[in-house]
């Protein structure tokens, strides 16, 4: 099978956050492999190791994302297309889903997976985006991927249950980080990332219209989200504080 | 005017709290700016719930009934959506953030060249669309977002916005619908684990959740036995649901359910970050757990220091008879 894993740099959202301004001050030694295509990257590695064929990663961003990159490489990916971006654009979800619609329109796969969402934004459009686009049976939030001939089965995790979905190739998916513990590069992957193929491709490579380059929505600020006070807290004989508590729960805050 | 137009989600039998809220929200922008206020139901038995979403206000209640609807399916949803949007053609057309919600509003913007903002705990109508609110980095930080054009989707988490009914007096316009098998590449083979009369986490009024420190049988017991006292939905951390000890569905934090209960009882629940995304909303939490520097007590409104073996069976008692 061949795979097509679209990847995101983003920032660790465990490191500290600054905020100037409205602006976002964030740490560029903390940025990361979205942990979500992490977990997609390592689907892929399995189903790649059981089956056989080929899995490529690809990267819309700036040259600093190279290292992530990187990273995909030495999990285990054979090679990446890195689609270079400034890194100073304010794309939104929809930008993204445009740029990768025109450089998968004339590419042959099986499937494209990707992230559910992004650790940092959590908005979680670009993948049924990117369906659409490219006009590919897909399913989102999948907790596990199995190969069959012709058919990529996939349990999605939804409102009522689990979803057993058999999606005919070619196909997208998006993956939860519930599916896998993405495996930690070795050292021999580290060494032979450093020999693996990657495609740079500029943005003016792309037959994209600027129009698709529009952003329709904004992030015009951020604040810190109020933190809830720490309230009481009790240590002693346990039948004393269940006692306190519950009655606490009940009389205080009318909740039980 | 212009139609603000709100997406009624049903799952087992069940209108989503969440989408009536939307449309409580909608229906008082729509008053304040001289708007319509309208609603949408996608089901296989749509018309059932017209009367009750009729006493949240809307003008106009859409129904597209079809048995596809049964189950939840993109293809057939988003083929129904395009057709709403043709027929009511929404300035903007809101949904409650459940999964199916998830599943396709991506796919939906793109094939209407809509602007789209997902899991907002806001929004406000501007002169050009809408600004939201959206927590992010793992819900330490809100980001001011705006979203501009003739067509705007929008996405709310559940808990955002109270219930408000309103004139019950709604036109109700059946679209036709009808979807040939061959549209649909996908097959939809079995659902695993159905909730059935399971407690909706995403809806509920009290959540007992479980951490690492309740794994065993015994702390499964006791969580089950609080939970039942309470008349609570039960959640669970990652911890556990890794484990395979609880039902993936079960799960609460960033990347499982969002939840904003009226009260949430953390049971031997550390509290990283990734799950405190997920509960943080909630208006009283209780954390119980023996390590006195958890970072759960950080932002527990009543923290218990102490074994949970040894406090939940008083604490138990102690609900029992209040409940009396």
């Amino acid at each position: 099978m061949k795979f097509y894993v679209c990847i995101k740099q983003v920032p660790d959202v465990d490191a500290p956050i600054q905020i100037k301004d409205g602006k976002l001050i964030q740490d560029t030694d903390r940025m990361v492999l979205n942990a979500y295509d992490a977990s997609a990257v390592e689907e892929a590695l399995v189903l790649k190791e059981e089956h056989g064929g080929e899995v490529e990663v690809v990267l819309v961003g700036p040259d600093k994302a190279k290292e992530t990159i990187r990273k995909a490489l030495a999990m285990g990916a054979d090679k990446a297309t890195h689609i270079a971006t400034s890194g100073d654009e304010d794309y939104d979800s929809a930008t993204y889903a445009n740029i990768l619609a025109t450089f998968f329109s004339d590419k042959e796969y099986d499937v494209i997976s990707c992230g559910k969402q992004s650790q940092d934004t959590d908005a979680g459009l670009a993948g049924s985006m990117l369906g659409e686009h490219l006009d590919l049976p897909y399913a989102t939030n999948a907790v596990g991927l199995e190969a069959e001939e012709g058919t990529l089965v996939v349990k999605r995790q939804g409102d009522a249950g689990q979803e057993i979905i058999g999606l005919p190739t070619p196909c997208l998916v998006t993956c939860s980080n519930d599916m896998n513990e993405p495996r930690i590069p070795s050292l021999k992957g580290i060494m032979q990332s450093k020999r693996k193929p990657v495609e740079d491709v500029a943005l003016s490579d792309l037959d994209i219209d600027e129009s698709s380059l529009q952003p329709k929505t904004k992030v015009t600020g951020h604040m810190e989200k109020p933190e809830r006070e720490p309230g009481q807290k009790f240590e002693g004989e346990p039948e004393e504080l269940a006692q306190k508590v519950a009655t606490l729960l009940d009389e205080e805050e009318n909740v039980i | 005017m212009s139609t603000l137009l709100t997406h009624i989600a049903i799952s087992d039998g069940k209108i989503k709290r969440s989408s009536l809220e939307v449309l409580s929200h909608m229906r008082q922008l729509a008053e304040a700016n001289r708007h319509t206020a309208e609603a949408v139901i996608i089901d296989a038995e749509a018309s059932n719930y017209v009367d009750e979403v009729k006493k949240y206000g809307p003008s106009t209640i859409y129904t597209v009934e079809d048995p596809i609807f049964e189950n939840h399916m993109n293809t057939p949803l988003l083929k129904a959506l395009t057709k709403v949007m043709d027929e009511a053609e929404p300035y903007i057309f809101g949904f409650g953030s459940t999964e199916s919600t998830k599943d396709i509003l991506g796919a939906l913007a793109a094939n209407q060249d809509a602007a789209v903002l997902s899991d907002v705990s806001e929004f406000e109508l501007t002169d050009e669309g809408i600004e939201a609110k959206r927590p992010v980095m793992a819900a330490k930080i809100l980001s001011d977002n705006v979203a501009e054009g003739d067509r705007i989707l929008v996405s709310v988490r559940s808990g955002s916005y109270d219930l408000d009914e309103g004139d019950a007096d709604a036109d109700v316009v059946d679209i036709d619908f009808s979807i040939d098998d061959s549209e649909i590449q996908a097959t939809l083979r079995e659902i695993i684990g159905a909730s059935g009369d399971k407690i909706d986490l995403a809806e509920a009024e009290t959540i007992v959740a479980a951490g690492r420190g309740a794994k065993d049988e015994e702390g499964q017991d006791l969580i089950n036995e609080l939970a039942s006292v309470l008349n609570a939905g039960i959640g669970a951390s990652r911890a556990l649901t890794e484990a395979g000890i609880m039902d993936p569905s079960l799960q609460i934090g960033q990347t499982g359910k969002v939840v904003s209960p009226q009260l949430y009882i953390a049971v031997g629940i550390s509290g990283a970050i990734q799950h405190v995304a997920g509960m943080t909303n909630s208006k009283v939490i209780v954390a119980i757990n023996k390590d006195p520097d958890a970072p759960i007590f950080d932002i527990a409104d009543y923290g218990i220091v102490g074994d949970l073996y040894k406090v939940l069976p008083p604490f138990i008692e102690e609900l029992k008879k209040i409940k009396g």
